[in-house]
C-alpha cells in the first residue's frame, strides 16, 4: 500500500475497524444530538455514527485550539512560583471532517510553525488522524470550489473517503493512513470507480449556489482602491458581534488570561478572540489604532485577501465552507461571498491613484 | 518542543523609583544556569507575567553588555502595572525573553548618531545608548534630545546627568511645562532641532516615545534630508504572546512582536494602517 493510492473497502467494514481502534484513540465523529444537529463529538459505536450531514455549524479547528485551552497551572506566591505545564492528550481520530475543514487546518499548520513553533498547537496536532469525507451534497452556502476547499482534496487527510452507498473509495495520503487501511481487507479502485467518483464530485459542483470569484477582490484590496465609502457603508452594517472569524476555520487569534482557582493556585489559558472586537487592539494607555468598526472590516478582509498575506500563505485566507454566510448577524450583507460580490460589483477605483500601496 | 508560553522565573534584585509613575526594575532569573546564558540585544523586549494577574511586554533599559542581570522601565498604566508598581526587592515575576528584533546597532557603525526620545520613551532607547557609549569610537557626532511633560516626568535623571558630562555627547533636554527648578529648554522635542547641528547625509537617527510625537519628529526628520531608511523607530500595539500567534499587534501582514518592535521610516511606509 502507497501514499497517493486509491482503494474500495466495504463500508461496514470500514466502521468496524474505525471503532475496534478505540482502544488505541479517542474517535470523535459526526453525531445526530437530542436537537436533531449534527455535531463532531466522541464516537463509541457504529449506530451513533451519523451520515445525515453536511457539516457542523462550529468549525472543526477547536480539536486543534480548543475555544478555552490551559497553557499553564501556577502555584505559590510572588516571591516562590511552580509552574505545571498541561499533560499530554490521547491520539485521536477525526472521522467524517469534511475537505474545507481539512484545508483549515492545513493553513492552521502552517501558521503555527515559522520562527515560533507553537508547542500546544502541534501536542494535538501530531496525535490526530484526519479520516476525511469527500462531499456529495453541498449546502446552500458552499462555495469550495471558488476556493481550492473542497469538494474533495488531494492532500492534507491521511485517509480520504467517499461515500459509494454501501461502500467507501479511500484516498491514502499518509503512513498513519496506510497503518490503519492495512488492518482490513481492501481492492484497487477501478477506472470505474473513479469515473464514479467524478459523477459524483461534479454533481456536487454543479449544486453549488454562492459565487464567490475571488480574483477581482483581491485585487483591488490589494491595490488599496476599494472605495472608502464601501467600508464606510461595512462598517455601518456589522454589529462586531465576531461570528464570522468565530466560525472561520482559518482565523487564529486568541487571548490569555490568568484566573485564580484558590488562593495560591491558578490557570493561565488561552482563548479564542477576534479582530472584529473594538477592545482587540485597546492599549492600556487608551489608544485603539482600530477603534472604528470599518478599520476591522478592512483588517479581515485584507488579512483573508491581500496579495501580502496570500504570498506568505500560499492561498488566500478562505475554504468557502460558508459558514460566515450562516452566522453573520448583518443580514448576510458581510460574509465572503457578498463581501467580494460588492467590491467586485462597484466597490472600486477605476485607477490607480497615488496612495495605492507597494507591496512589501 | 521548546513550550514558547512557559515563563522562566526572575527575581527582582533592584527597583528604582524613576518617577511618581515609573520604576526600573532589575531582574535575573532563578535558574543560575539559564541566566548564565541569558543573552539579548538593544531593541528587543520580554512579556512579563505577574501569576493571576496577566502579562505585559517590556523593552529592555539596560545594557546588553552587562551580563547577569537586565533591566525593565515599567510606567503605570492598567492592570499588570500596577501589580507590578507593588512588588519588592525579592519578590518574583515571569519572564519571556528574548522577543522582537532589534535596533541596527552594527549597521550604524561609523554614522552620526541622533537620539530622540519621548517621555516613556527614553529606556528602549538607553539599552541602545549605552552599548554605543561603551564602543564611542566606533560612531561620530553623538546627539541625545529627550523631551517630557514635566520635569517630574523625566525618566533615567541619573544617567541623563551622566551623559551630559562627557564631552563628547552632546545633549539637550526640553518639557512641554517648566516649574521653577527647570532652567533647561521648554517646548515640544522637535523644538530642539534648530538647537543643534545635524548632518542627515551623515547621521542615523533613532526615536521612540508616544505616537503623535514620534510622528512629528519623523516629518522633521525628513525636511532635514534624513533617508527613510536612516530614521529608526520602534512600534507599539496591543500585544498577548509575543511570538506572532495571538494576532492583536499585527499591521498590515506584519506582526510587531516577531517583524518589530524596530522599523525604519522605509519599512513603516509600507505598511497598509498608519
Amino acid at each position: 500500500m502507497k501514499v497517493g493510492e486509491k482503494y474500495i473497502v466495504d463500508k461496514k467494514q470500514f466502521l468496524d475497524l474505525l471503532i475496534s481502534l478505540k482502544s488505541d484513540y479517542d474517535i470523535i465523529g459526526p453525531k445526530k444530538m437530542a436537537d436533531g444537529e449534527v455535531t463532531f463529538d466522541e464516537i463509541s459505536s457504529t449506530d451513533e455514527i451519523t451520515f445525515d450531514y453536511v457539516n457542523e455549524y462550529e468549525p472543526l479547528k477547536r480539536f486543534l485550539t480548543p475555544t478555552r485551552e490551559e497553557l499553564f497551572q501556577f502555584s505559590g506566591q510572588t516571591n516562590n512560583f511552580n509552574l505545571t505545564p498541561p499533560k499530554d492528550i490521547n491520539p485521536f481520530i477525526l472521522f467524517g471532517v469534511r475537505s474545507c475543514d481539512v484545508q483549515g487546518f492545513a493553513h492552521q499548520d502552517g501558521f503555527f510553525s515559522g520562527a515560533y513553533v507553537d508547542n500546544y498547537y502541534w501536542a494535538r496536532r501530531n496525535k490526530m488522524v484526519v479520516i476525511s469525507m469527500a462531499c456529495n451534497v453541498p449546502l446552500d452556502t458552499c462555495f469550495c470550489i471558488c476556493c481550492n476547499g473542497g469538494p474533495w482534496l488531494d492532500s492534507g487527510f491521511d485517509l480520504q473517503l467517499t461515500d459509494f452507498g454501501d461502500r467507501f473509495l479511500v484516498d491514502v495520503g499518509t503512513q498513519k493512513g496506510i497503518d490503519i487501511l492495512s488492518k482490513i481487507t481492501t481492492n484497487k479502485a477501478t477506472a470505474k470507480d473513479e469515473d464514479l467518483r467524478q459523477q459524483l464530485m461534479q454533481a456536487c459542483d454543479e449544486k453549488m449556489v454562492p459565487v464567490a470569484y475571488l480574483a477581482k477582490a483581491i485585487i483591488q484590496i490589494s491595490n488599496n482602491r476599494v472605495k472608502e465609502e464601501l467600508w464606510e457603508q461595512f462598517g455601518a452594517e456589522c454589529f462586531s458581534c465576531g461570528g464570522c472569524t468565530h466560525v472561520c476555520p482559518l482565523c487564529t487569534c486568541y487571548d490569555v488570561q490568568d484566573t485564580m482557582t484558590d488562593e495560591k493556585n491558578g490557570v493561565r489559558f488561552r482563548f479564542w478572540d477576534s479582530c472584529q472586537y473594538c477592545g482587540f487592539t485597546h492599549e492600556a494607555s487608551g489608544h485603539n489604532p482600530r477603534g472604528k468598526t470599518k478599520e476591522r472590516v478592512k483588517r479581515r478582509f485584507y488579512h483573508k485577501l491581500s496579495y501580502a498575506y496570500i504570498n506568505q500563505d500560499g492561498h488566500p485566507g478562505c475554504v468557502g465552507c460558508g459558514r460566515c454566510i450562516t452566522v453573520c448577524e448583518a443580514f448576510g450583507l458581510l460574509d465572503m461571498a457578498a463581501v467580494v460580490k460588492r467590491i467586485r460589483r462597484d466597490g472600486y477605483m477605476e485607477k490607480q491613484t497615488d496612495n495605492a500601496q507597494a507591496q512589501s | 518542543m521548546e513550550n514558547i508560553y512557559l515563563p522562566q522565573v526572575a527575581v527582582i534584585q533592584d527597583i528604582i523609583d524613576e518617577t511618581y509613575d515609573a520604576k526600573t526594575f532589575t531582574l535575573s532569573f532563578e535558574d543560575k544556569a539559564y541566566n548564565e546564558k541569558f543573552s539579548y540585544k538593544s531593541g528587543q523586549f520580554v512579556e512579563a507575567s505577574l501569576f493571576g494577574v496577566g502579562e505585559a511586554p517590556f523593552g529592555f533599559s539596560s545594557n546588553p553588555n552587562h551580563k547577569g542581570t537586565f533591566d525593565i522601565t515599567v510606567r503605570v498604566v492598567g492592570r499588570v502595572t500596577e501589580a507590578m508598581h507593588r512588588l519588592k526587592v525579592g519578590d518574583t515575576m515571569g519572564i519571556r525573553a528574548p522577543l522582537g528584533n532589534s535596533f541596527p546597532l552594527e549597521e550604524s557603525k561609523g554614522f552620526d548618531i541622533l537620539i530622540v526620545a519621548g517621555g516613556i520613551g527614553l529606556p528602549p532607547l538607553k539599552s541602545l545608548i549605552e552599548p554605543m557609549l561603551d564602543a564611542r569610537d566606533d560612531y561620530g557626532e553623538f546627539t541625545i534630545l529627550y523631551g517630557a511633560r514635566t520635569p517630574k516626568d523625566r525618566i533615567h535623571t541619573k544617567e541623563l546627568e551622566a551623559w551630559s558630562q562627557r564631552k563628547d555627547v552632546t545633549i539637550m533636554q526640553t518639557v512641554d511645562q517648566a516649574d521653577d527648578n527647570w532652567d533647561e529648554h521648554v517646548g515640544v522635542v522637535t523644538t530642539l532641532f534648530e538647537n543643534v547641528k545635524i548632518d542627515s547625509k551623515t547621521t542615523v537617527a533613532f526615536t521612540c516615545g508616544p505616537p503623535i510625537m514620534i510622528r512629528f519628529v519623523i516629518q522633521d526628520l525628513l525636511t532635514m534630508g534624513f533617508p527613510e531608511d536612516r530614521i529608526i523607530s520602534t512600534l507599539e500595539r496591543y500585544m498577548k504572546c509575543g511570538v506572532g500567534k495571538c494576532g492583536h499587534c499585527a499591521i498590515g501582514h506584519k506582526y510587531v512582536c516577531v517583524d518589530g518592535p524596530v522599523f525604519s521610516y522605509k519599512q513603516m511606509k509600507r505598511l497598509p494602517e498608519k
